[in-house]
């Protein structure tokens, strides 16, 4: 039985505690928020323990075995630290950092500290996304070519707001396309450039969007959409290939959809869709982390991985202030895994 | 009104003939065709008089023609039409490069012709219906516009570049363009695109990503490739995701489709209004009542200049500025 624990109450922090509480090998022991109200009715509902810092829980608990850091990005590193200190594995929420100076600096502190490091790059747990992959490399739609990608809804809303700071949360490029970005990389390999427009700075509303161009050392050329625009969260992808096509679209897959009239004479109501599944994502991805640490494995998604989508994101952030190409190659930093 | 057709290059002249034969008072005199084989079978199908040679169709007395050339021809047929005097309709896009699009314009004003362009999404009722949404400021400002012109590869002279100008970018990326244009008003002033030939074995281009910077601050894309394989439901598609300030605006110009599954497998049977239908329609009124064109060949030029630009950018592997 492995004792888990979950920094940050927020929405991130809520799924990795749901989570954890269903699985039969690990123990929630905790959850930790400045916010003791909110830590305490997220720990209440799941029978858990709540905290105010991440030093009273340790003083409370003791050896813990995996720490969830699901904090706001700059906040990544000196909580990834904290818990590396402490010998604890780390799971860390995307992107793992604001900065690829932050992001080397977590990785080379965990290693030292010869504690794992797991990044949520979720999307490559989602069996659309997972299944799409496999078809492709079945050879069912020959060599790939042309990939389109959408991801997105309505704007964040969080604590303090702190994904409309830009400084802090990187936007929608690196906070949300992120998944894309890792799970295009995935799929087709290195980038070898990119170029990308946005949103930002051309209207006072309150919303981004963004379309980025990648080109990948193979000869892919992805096109990602990213939007805090619309209404609906919406995810889309479609791989062309030589031979065939791969299309998915989250919007028209409505398995079930329960529609509640709003009165008994008439039929107006909210219908809301959902697509059941014995196991959510977020689930599968954990308990993978949770058996590379058991099994001692390696995970499907790597610290550099995770590192190698920031460098994407932050070269299309690059190409939106430039206006121009980014090299991914050339200004490659020094990994050390 | 007594009207020509030169070449049946293109597949939309046989939409055109058919556009033409659905509307009263308008007489098709005669099919031009440099392809022997293709004109005969062409003029007996609309019942009407072949021509070997394009200059004794313009002998005849007709008040408009249709141009369905391969691209490369576009330049030649304008030129010897307009100095006949007759009014013409060219098929997209204008020309393969600006000197001779120029030229076309320039003869058309000198001999008082008008030239249009045949972009028939113009008159596509939800792209229509978009535009007055827009203009209605519905969505407020407009920010970003994300376009895919997505299609099957045409084969034939369509993948051989001295007649076509160019694959999928040159084909696919001015019907967007135009709307774009149309809808904003203002005019590209930036291109980024990344361009290969990933889908056929033949040697030219058919897929691109093209990335556009407008004068009025929008930026913009369009997937123009030749990515829809043989077993997908339908040719291609027409999409604009529209994101403005207020809102947004999802056009899908092929939505209107029934679902037909046949031994021929999976297809989108397509129950919307026939845009070809009310693009020459609108020519033959614009000509009948002696106003300007709908589409102007300048509007011809810009978008072509889009396409132009993204080969350009390609090339450099870097932005290109227009003008």
């Amino acid at each position: 039985m492995l004792k888990a624990l979950v920094i940050g109450a927020g929405t991130m922090g809520s799924t990795h505690s749901a989570a954890y509480s269903t699985m039969e090998d690990v123990q929630l022991v905790g959850i930790v928020d400045k916010n003791l109200e909110k830590a305490k009715e997220l720990a209440g509902k799941l029978g858990t323990q709540a905290f105010t810092s991440y030093e009273d829980a340790i003083n409370g608990l003791g050896v813990i075995d995996v720490v969830s850091v699901c904090v706001p990005t700059p906040f990544h590193k000196e909580y990834v630290k904290k818990v590396a200190d402490c010998k604890f594995d780390v799971i860390c929420e995307k992107p793992l950092a604001r900065n690829l100076k932050d992001a080397q600096e977590i990785i080379d502190y965990c290693k030292e500290k010869e504690v794992k490091l797991f990044v949520g790059h979720v999307v490559r747990f989602f069996p659309e996304y997972k299944r799409a992959k496999q078809i492709v490399e079945a050879g069912k739609i020959g060599s790939p070519a042309v990939v389109n990608t959408k991801r997105g809804g309505s704007f964040p809303s969080a604590s303090r707001d702190w994904y409309a700071d830009y400084n802090s949360s990187g936007g929608l490029v690196l906070d949300l396309m992120i998944h894309d970005f890792d799970y295009l990389r995935w799929c087709f390999g290195e980038v070898e450039r990119v170029y990308a427009k946005s949103a930002q700075g051309r209207a006072m509303a309150k919303l981004d969007y963004a379309l980025v161009t990648l080109r990948f050392e193979s000869g892919v050329i992805a096109h990602l959409e990213g939007t805090w625009a619309h209404q609906n969260f919406v995810t889309k992808f479609e791989i062309a290939g030589k031979d065939g096509i791969v299309q998915y679209d989250s919007s028209k897959v409505a398995p079930l959809v329960k529609g509640i009239n709003q009165s008994a004479t008439g039929s107006v109501g909210v219908a809301v869709p959902d697509s059941p599944l014995k196991e959510n994502p977020y689930v599968t991805e954990l308990k993978h982390f949770i058996t590379c640490i058991e099994n001692n494995e390696e995970p499907i998604v790597t610290p550099l991985d995770a590192y190698k989508a920031m460098e994407i994101a932050l070269a299309a952030i690059k190409s939106i202030k430039l206006g121009k190409v980014v090299e991914l190659r050339k200004q490659e930093m020094e990994v050390r895994i | 009104m007594r009207i020509g057709i030169i070449s049946f290059a293109h597949g939309h002249a046989y939409a055109y003939a058919e556009a033409l034969k659905k509307i009263t008072g308008v007489e098709l005199v005669g099919i031009a065709d440099d392809n022997e084989t293709r004109g005969i079978e062409a003029s007996m199908r609309y019942n009407t008089s072949y021509y070997p040679n394009y200059e004794d169709l313009l002998d005849q007395d007709i008040e408009a023609v249709i141009i369905t050339s391969e691209n490369a021809k576009h330049h030649e047929h304008v030129l010897a039409a307009a100095k006949k005097g007759k009014h013409i309709l060219c098929e997209k896009p204008i020309a393969t490069n600006k000197k001779k699009a120029v030229e076309m314009i320039e003869a058309c004003k000198e001999n008082n012709v008008f030239l249009q362009i045949a972009f028939p999404v113009r008159f596509s009722t939800p792209i229509v219906k978009a535009k007055q949404i827009i203009e209605d400021g519905e969505i407020g400002s407009i920010i970003a516009i994300k376009g895919t012109n997505r299609g099957t590869n045409p084969g034939g002279w369509f993948v051989e570049k001295e007649k076509s100008g160019g694959g999928a970018v040159m084909d696919h990326t001015v019907h967007l363009a135009d709307i774009m244009r149309w809808y904003m008003g203002s005019d590209v002033k930036e291109v980024y695109a990344e361009i290969d030939n990933l889908f056929s074995d033949i040697a030219i281009d058919d897929c691109g990503i093209i990335t556009m910077e407008f004068e009025n601050n929008v930026f913009a894309t369009i997937d123009c490739s030749w990515s829809r394989n043989k077993t997908f439901p339908t040719w291609g598609d027409v999409t604009l995701e529209i994101i403005g300030t207020k809102g947004t605006l999802s056009v899908d110009a092929f939505a209107q489709k029934t679902d037909v599954y046949s031994v021929e497998g999976a297809q989108w049977d397509f129950w919307g209004e026939d845009m070809n239908q009310d693009l020459v329609e609108d020519f033959v009124s614009n000509v009948k009542n002696e106003v300007p064109p709908t589409i102007t060949g300048e509007d011809g030029l810009k978008a072509m200049e889009v396409a132009l630009a993204g080969y350009e950018s390609a090339k450099r592997k870097g932005p290109v500025l227009i003008g």
